[in-house]
């Protein structure tokens, strides 16, 4: 297919941003974020594989956001799509191949990122990188445990082998690698990579709510909902609005909930996907400010300056 | 055939080469002990196939091993004439013997030259130590 005409925009971005003797030892380097409207799964999948393909020591690193335009499944590198047969509904959806490994993804109901980090030195590296899976879901750990969510990395492992790959689930969210997010035993975001001597490409995805093609998949707005509203509201009959706020302040949210014999903490969430899209930019910065020094360039391009 | 590290030829993206004196116009490869210890758990490898071309420093095959899928690049120019399809079912024998059991391609050379401009065992190990 042909790439789209973004990507000639963005190499025009890239040239107008030269890096400064780009470094992963503290030097800043050029960071830009794209946040792109709901695209096909082809066209998607295009954009992260030329951002890599393309990668030169001297392009910026690229934190990009995206949506779907429609339901679309995601296959991991090698996966076989006849296995999708097993899982009811997946075949109905048209599907993309990541370049990325892992395991399959409904794009559905949740928000892609994809983060480039081109190679500047260190052309020979094999393999994961540990430090940046950590860094991101480590950084969405903490920003979503400051909302009140019991969010916590899964350290549990599902991992195959090349002799029992077939017993692994299909589904990404099904699956469970100790750098996972997970609240309670949902997982809520899961990334994969792939590592060339251009660079590093991570992919991930943040699940808001279960897609109707995966039932058994819970978001974070279901999780919203199994938080008992009413035990909440029962919890404040008797306090004033301003009592609860004074606790909060003092004992934050969790210890004010439990104080009023609330059963389970409500968490905090941003209202609309625009919002967890900012959330996610913020997640995604913050991670990466632990292993790459970015000067980020947010000049934002709406889909009217990409696009059209 | 015993293939030891010390007499092999390598990239610095970890794969390496050998050549035999009965075979001299055929290189061997495979990916290096400290490749198969970074990729830590493989869980799929692609591999070329008979009669596909490769060129010294491009990519002739993947694996994937943690979510990670990295491509493997070929030491040298010419045909593949053999593949070690059977490693592709047994990729944890890498981690015991990524030398002699682990070879993953034959490749009849175009430009045997290329051999020289390779890293020997000590220039690869320094390497490796410095990673």
């Amino acid at each position: 297919m042909s790439l789209p005409s973004v990507l000639t925009k963005f190499s025009v971005l890239q040239k107008g941003a030269p890096l400064d003797g780009a470094s992963l030892q503290g030097i800043p380097r050029e960071g830009v974020v794209l946040i792109d409207p709901p695209l096909s799964g082809e066209t998607n999948m295009a954009i992260d594989e030329a951002l890599l393909r393309d990668a030169t020591p001297e392009s910026p690193v690229v934190l990009r956001v995206y949506r779907w335009e429609q339901p679309t499944l995601s296959l991991g590198h090698f996966q076989s799509w006849d296995d999708c047969r097993a899982v009811p509904g997946l075949s109905d959806l048209p599907w993309v191949r990541r370049k990325t490994g892992g395991g399959a993804i409904v794009h559905d109901q949740e928000i892609t990122y994809s983060i480039l980090i081109p190679e500047t030195r260190n052309k020979s590296s094999k393999g994961h990188s540990e430090l940046l899976y950590r860094a991101i879901h480590g950084s969405a750990v903490e920003n979503l445990q400051r909302l009140g969510w019991d969010a916590k990395l899964s350290e549990t492992c599902t991992c195959s082998t090349a002799t029992n790959q077939k017993e692994e689930p299909f589904l990404c969210f099904s699956r469970r690698s100790p750098v996972d997010l997970i609240i309670g035993t949902d997982k809520i975001m899961g990334s994969a990579q792939r590592r060339t001597s251009a660079g590093l490409l991570q992919h991930g995805s943040l699940l808001i709510r279960h897609s109707p093609t995966t039932p058994e998949l819970i978001g974070l707005s279901e999780l919203i909902t199994q938080f008992p509203s009413k035990l909440v509201q029962e919890g404040f009959r008797d306090d004033s609005v301003g009592s609860y706020n004074k606790d909060m302040r003092e004992k934050g949210l969790h210890d004010a909930l439990m104080d009023r014999g609330c059963e389970r903490v409500i968490a905090k969430a941003p209202f609309d996907q625009t919002a967890w899209v900012n959330f996610l930019i913020l997640v995604l910065k913050k991670g990466l400010s632990q292993i790459v020094n970015c000067r980020w360039q947010d000049r934002n391009l709406d889909e009217h300056s990409v696009f059209m | 055939m015993s293939i030891l590290p010390e007499e092999l030829r390598y990239l610095e993206s970890h794969e390496w080469v050998s050549v035999s004196n009965e075979t001299p116009g055929i290189a061997t490869v495979g990916i290096s002990a400290f490749a198969v210890a970074e990729l830590t758990d493989l869980v799929f490898m692609a591999l070329p196939k008979v009669g596909q071309s490769v060129s010294a420093g491009h990519e002739f095959g993947e694996v994937e091993s943690v979510k990670a899928v990295s491509p493997m690049y070929s030491p040298v120019s010419g045909t593949v004439v053999e593949i070690h399809s059977e490693l592709v079912n047994n990729l944890e024998s890498l981690s015991v013997d990524p030398y002699d059991g682990g070879w993953i391609m034959k490749v009849q050379m175009s430009d045997p030259s290329e051999l020289a401009r390779l890293l020997d065992w000590t220039s690869y190990k320094h390497q490796c130590d410095n990673a």
